[in-house]
C-alpha cells in the first residue's frame, strides 16, 4: 500500500540519533499492515568503513522493523560530484529520489517522512495501511506535534513500540501535546515534511525532489509547492492520523546553525515554483542509471556474511587462549597468529561495495589462500588481485587474479599489505623471539617496496572515475618495524596490537619528510 | 479613535490607499468577491474561524455545505471545527462525506493538462491563496495557484488575471504561457491561445501538456493536420505507466488501433472505469470486432446508458433523452455514430457533423468525429 522514504546516514544528526531513530523506525512498522509495505532507508554518504546507520542500530529494532527495511547504500563515491556544491554531508532531494526510484511499484503511496517521526493512528484498529487504503487520490499532510526530549528520552522503551504509542494516546491529552500549527498555502502546517503522503505516479509525474536544492531546508515546502499545484488541493489526514516529533534540539544538529544555517533559497524553490513539473531532471532523477546497493537487515546480514566468511576460512580455536607479546625485545619479530588476525582483516572490508577489486601484496601463502575464501564467501564478487612481484603466492586460488603490479594499481579499490614472515606455518609459536631468514628478508622487501609506491602514487593510480582515495589495511604492521613505515604513508588510528591490523587512507604529509618519503616511494628508491 | 489617534493613523492609511490602488492599477487582486450565496456563507466562516469563533464557524461552515452540496471544503472545515470542539465523530463523518464527494469527481481526460484534470469548486483554494497574496505579492506561485484553482471552477476570466500577474512578474515563464492559452482556450479565444502555446512550446517543445492544449486550438481553428502533428509527438512523450492518457490521445487521432491496447492497459488498473469500458467497446467495434459489453451497469450514473446502447438494451431516443447536457449530448452522438458507421455511413457522417457543429474541440469525440467525417470524405 505505501513506502515509506527516509534518510540520514551514520553519524551523529542531532541529540540522541539512535534511540530516536529506533523508536521512530519500529514505530513506523507498528502501523504496517500491507505486505507490500516498506521502509526504505536511503543511507547517505556514509564512509565505506561503517556500516550504515540501520545496520549500526539493528539490534534496538523489531523484528517486523527489520523485515520491512531496504536499506538503499549511497556510497561517498556516488555524492562526491555534488560535494564542492554544498556543505552537507546528507542530501535530502538526492536520498529521496533514489528510494523513489526504487519503491515497490505495487505501492499506490509514498510516505515522506523522517528518523524521528511517530504515526498514531487515533482509532488504534486501524493501521496506517488501511488509512491510505480508503482514502482517495490525493496529496496529504498531516500537522506535526512535538514531543519534550525528557519524554521520548527517558519513558519510551525503544522496542515496544505499541507500547510508545500507547503513551503517546495518554500523553497527548495529559501534557496537551497537540497543537495543530498553520501555515501558509500551499504548506498547509509547520513542519510539514513530517508527513507528505502522495500517489507514486504523482511523484513519477513530477520527476521527484528538486535535486538542485543541496543547501538544506525546504526541500518539503518546494514538494508541498509543486503538488499543490499538480493536485489543485493540499489535503489532510488530521482526522485519521496524529503525527508526533521527536524534539532533538539539546544539540544542534549539523543543517542548524542558528541565525547563520545556509538554507536553499526560498523565493526560488517555494514562492517562485511556476510548474510541478522538472524537465531538466525529468531523465535523471534519482540516479536511474546508477547502482545502489540494497542492504536488508532481516537476511544476509553483515554478521551473518561475516561468520560465513570466517567459518569457511579458518577452524574454530581448539584451546582456551592463545597468547602474543608486545614487549620491546620482540620488535623484530614478525611472527603473528594469522587465526586470529584474520576476522580483524575481515572486519575492515567487510562495509566495502561486493564489486569491489582488492590487492593483496604479502608473504604468506596461508593468509591469501584463507582471506581468499573469506573474500569469496562473504559475498565479494571483485577479484582478489596479486602482483607478479610477489612471490611463493598460490595464485592459482579461486577469486586470486595475478598481474604486473603497475597494471593491478589501476584496478584496486582498496589494499592489503601483509608484512609476515614466508617462512612461518600456522601453528608455529608466535613472538617468541624469531628472526627473519633471508628469504623472509627478500619477500618483505619487496612488499615494504610495493607499498610504498601504491601510497605514493594512490592518487594518479585511480580506477577511471574513482575520485575519492582508496583505503590501505596493514596487517601485522603495530609494535613492530613496520610501524612506522606504514604510518607515514597511511593516516591510521592507534589501534590495539591485539589485532594487528591498522587502516586508513593515504596520509598527506606537507612536511619536507613528507615529500621525500614520497619520492622516495615513487621512485622505489 | 480619539483626534490624536486619527492623525497618529493618517499615514497608515495614507500607505494603505496607496497600495490599494497601485494593486488595482497594476492588476492585482488580492481581495475575492463572493460570486454565489454559498460562497459568501463559506468566506464568512472562514473569517469567523480566523477570528477565533469557532462554534459559529462550525456551524456557518454547515451551512455552506447545505447551501452547496458539492462544497466539499465547507464538510471539511466544518469537520475540523468540531474535531476541536469534541465532536470527534460527527467531525469524521464530515470527513468521510467529503472524501467520498472527491472520490466521485471527474475532471478533464488525462491526456489533458494537469491543472485541468481536477474538478469541483476551488473556493477554499481560491480564498486561501488570496490571503498569501496579502502577504507574498511579488511572487509568481499565489497567482499561479489562484488562476489554477479560478481555472478548475470554469472561471477563466480572473484566471486569466492571475496568470498575467505573474508574467508581469516574471515575463515569458513557459509554464505560465501555457496556463494562459489554457484560459484562452476555454474563453474560446482560439487564435490567441495558439499563438500562446506557440510561445510556450518554443521553448519547452517536448511537453505533452503545452502539446495537447495546442492540438485543441489548433483543431478549433480547423488546422486538423497541425493539431495531429502535436497529438502524435504527445503520445509518444507520454511514458507507457500512463496508458489512460496514451489511450485518450490516440482516440483523439480517431487511431484505434493504437487506442486499444492503452485501453486495456487503462482497465487494467482502473476496472471500475465506465469510461475506459466504452471507448474499449467503440475500439474494438471500430477495428471491426464489435463486443458486447461485459455487464449492464445501473442507468442511473453517465456515462453506462452508452454501455446499455452498446448491449443494444437502450434505443437512440433512450439514449438521446439521458444525455441530459451538452457534452453528454456528444458523448452520446459519437456512440451513435460509431455504432451506425458499418451499415449507414450517411447517418454516421450526420451524427458526426452534429458533434463538430456543437460540441467544444476540447473534448475527445470532437477531435474523432472530425477524424471520422475526414475518413467519410467530408
Amino acid at each position: 500500500m505505501f513506502s515509506v522514504i527516509i534518510y540520514g546516514r551514520n553519524d551523529s544528526h542531532g541529540y540522541n540519533l539512535h534511540k530516536r531513530a529506533a523508536i521512530s523506525f519500529n514505530a513506523i512498522a507498528e502501523v504496517m499492515s500491507d505486505p507490500d509495505d516498506e521502509i526504505l532507508f536511503v543511507d547517505y554518504n556514509t564512509p565505506d568503513d561503517h556500516p550504515t546507520f540501520p545496520e549500526a542500530i539493528q539490534d534496538t529494532l523489531t523484528a517486523k522493523a527489520k523485515k520491512v527495511m531496504r536499506i538503499f547504500r549511497v556510497r561517498p563515491e556516488q555524492h562526491v560530484h555534488l560535494k564542492a556544491r554544498t556543505h552537507l554531508v546528507a542530501l535530502e532531494a538526492q536520498s529521496r529520489n533514489v528510494a523513489l526510484r526504487r519503491s515497490n511499484p505495487r505501492n499506490r503511496w509514498i510516505l515522506y517522512t523522517n528518523t524521528d517521526m511517530l504515526l498514531v493512528p487515533r482509532n488504534e484498529k486501524e493501521s496506517l495501511s488501511d488509512i491510505l487504503a480508503t482514502v482517495p487520490d490525493g496529496f496529504y499532510q498531516v500537522p506535526r506535534f512535538e514531543l519534550p526530549e525528557m519524554l521520548w528520552e527517558a519513558a519510551f522503551d525503544r522496542r515496544d513500540p505499541a507500547g510508545n504509542l500507547a503513551k503517546l494516546r495518554d500523553w497527548s491529552m495529559r501534557f496537551h501535546l497537540n497543537q495543530v500549527v498553520y501555515n501558509f498555502m500551499p504548506m498547509r502546517y509547520d513542519a510539514l515534511g513530517d508527513f507528505q503522503a502522495a500517489l507514486r505516479e504523482d511523484m513519477f509525474a513530477i520527476h521527484g525532489f528538486d535535486e538542485e536544492m543541496l543547501l538544506g531546508w525546504h526541500c518539503d515546502s518546494n514538494l508541498a509547492a509543486r503538488l499543490a499545484l499538480y493536485r489543485g488541493s493540499v489535503d489532510t489526514l488530521v482526522d485519521k492520523v496524529f503525527g508526533y516529533h521527536c524534539d532533538h534540539t539539546r544539540v544542534a544538529a549539523a543543517n542548524n546553525k542558528g541565525r547563520q544555517t545556509k538554507m536553499n533559497d526560498q523565493d526560488r524553490f517555494i514562492w517562485d515554483v511556476s510548474t510541478p513539473y522538472l524537465p531538466a531532471q525529468a531523465e535523471n532523477w534519482g540516479w536511474p542509471d546508477l547502482e545502489i546497493e540494497e542492504i536488508r537487515l532481516d537476511r544476509d546480514t553483515a554478521f551473518e556474511r561475516f561468520a560465513a566468511g570466517i567459518g569457511a576460512a579458518i577452524e574454530p580455536a581448539t584451546e582456551a587462549y592463545r597468547t602474543t607479546n608486545l614487549e620491546w625485545h620482540l620488535f623484530n619479530d614478525l611472527t603473528y597468529d594469522l587465526p586470529h588476525t584474520l576476522p580483524f582483516v575481515c572486519d575492515q572490508v567487510l562495509t566495502y561495495p561486493r564489486n569491489s577489486a582488492l590487492m593483496f601484496v604479502g608473504t604468506r601463502a596461508d593468509f591469501l589462500t584463507r582471506f581468499a575464501i573469506a573474500w569469496r564467501t562473504m559475498g565479494f564478487t571483485g577479484p582478489v588481485l596479486v602482483p607478479n612481484e610477489c612471490q611463493g603466492l598460490p595464485l592459482d586460488t579461486p577469486g586470486v587474479e595475478a598481474g604486473p603490479f603497475a597494471d593491478l594499481l589501476r584496478r584496486s579499490d582498496m589494499f592489503i599489505f601483509e608484512f609476515g614472515l614466508a617462512t612461518q606455518g600456522v601453528s608455529d609459536p608466535v613472538r617468541t623471539g624469531r628472526l627473519a631468514e633471508a628469504m623472509d628478508e627478500k619477500r618483505l622487501k619487496v612488499v615494504s617496496r610495493l607499498f610504498r609506491q601504491a601510497a605514493s602514487l594512490e592518487e594518479e593510480t585511480r580506477p577511471a572515475a574513482r575520485r575519492l582515495p582508496r583505503r590501505f589495511i596493514g596487517v601485522n604492521v603495530i609494535y613492530n618495524r613496520f610501524w612506522p613505515l606504514f604510518t607515514d604513508y597511511v593516516s591510521a588510528n592507534i589501534n590495539p596490537f591485539c589485532g594487528q591490523v591498522l587502516a586508513g587512507n593515504p596520509r598527506i604529509d606537507p612536511s619536507m619528510k613528507g615529500k621525500v618519503l614520497r619520492f622516495r616511494g615513487r621512485y622505489a628508491i | 479613535m480619539s483626534e490624536i489617534g486619527i492623525v497618529t493613523s493618517l499615514p497608515d492609511r495614507i500607505a494603505d490607499a496607496w497600495r490599494k490602488g497601485l494593486d488595482l492599477l497594476i492588476g492585482r487582486r488580492l481581495t475575492i468577491s463572493p460570486r454565489t450565496r454559498e460562497e459568501e456563507i463559506f468566506l464568512r466562516a472562514r473569517n469567523l474561524a480566523r477570528a477565533g469563533e469557532l462554534q459559529e464557524a462550525a456551524t456557518t461552515f454547515g451551512d455552506a455545505a447545505t447551501a452547496a452540496p458539492d462544497l466539499i471544503a465547507a464538510f471539511e472545515n466544518q469537520g475540523e471545527l468540531l474535531d476541536i470542539l469534541g465532536e470527534t465523530e460527527k467531525a469524521r463523518s464530515l470527513y468521510e462525506a467529503g472524501r467520498i464527494l472527491r472520490q466521485r469527481l471527474r475532471g478533464a481526460t488525462p491526456d489533458r493538462s494537469f491543472v485541468l484534470r481536477r474538478a469541483g469548486r476551488s473556493t477554499a483554494e481560491i480564498a486561501a491563496y488570496t490571503t498569501v497574496l496579502q502577504s507574498v505579492k511579488q511572487r509568481v506561485l499565489p497567482f499561479i495557484a489562484r488562476g489554477n484553482a479560478f481555472l478548475v471552477e470554469g472561471r477563466p476570466e480572473p484566471a486569466l488575471v492571475d496568470y498575467e500577474a505573474a508574467l508581469k512578474l516574471k515575463p515569458g515563464l513557459s509554464d505560465v504561457l501555457a496556463l494562459k492559452a489554457e484560459a484562452l482556450l476555454m474563453m474560446g479565444r482560439f487564435e490567441q491561445a495558439a499563438t500562446t502555446f506557440d510561445s510556450a512550446c518554443a521553448v519547452q517543445p517536448r511537453n505533452a501538456d503545452f502539446l495537447s492544449g495546442r492540438a485543441i486550438a489548433r483543431l478549433a481553428l480547423r488546422r486538423l493536420g497541425d493539431a495531429d502533428a502535436d497529438w502524435r509527438v504527445q503520445f509518444e512523450l507520454l511514458p507507457a505507466e500512463r496508458a489512460s492518457a496514451r489511450a485518450c490521445v490516440a482516440l483523439r487521432l480517431a487511431d484505434y488501433g493504437k487506442a486499444l491496447p492503452e485501453l486495456e492497459h487503462a482497465l487494467a488498473k482502473e476496472p471500475c472505469d465506465p469510461y475506459w469500458r466504452l471507448y474499449r467497446l467503440t475500439a474494438l467495434g471500430r477495428l471491426g470486432r464489435p463486443a458486447m459489453p461485459d455487464a449492464k451497469p445501473s442507468l442511473d450514473s453517465w456515462p453506462n446508458p452508452l454501455l446499455w446502447l452498446h448491449a443494444k438494451g437502450l434505443s437512440t431516443e433512450e439514449v438521446l433523452a439521458r444525455a441530459d447536457n451538452g457534452e453528454r449530448r456528444a458523448e452520446a452522438l459519437f456512440q451513435l455514430g460509431v455504432l451506425a458507421l458499418p451499415h449507414d455511413p450517411a447517418e454516421a457522417r450526420r451524427r458526426f457533423t452534429a458533434i463538430v457543429d456543437d460540441a467544444p474541440p476540447s473534448m475527445i469525440e470532437h477531435a474523432a468525429a472530425r477524424h471520422e467525417l475526414a475518413g467519410l470524405g467530408s
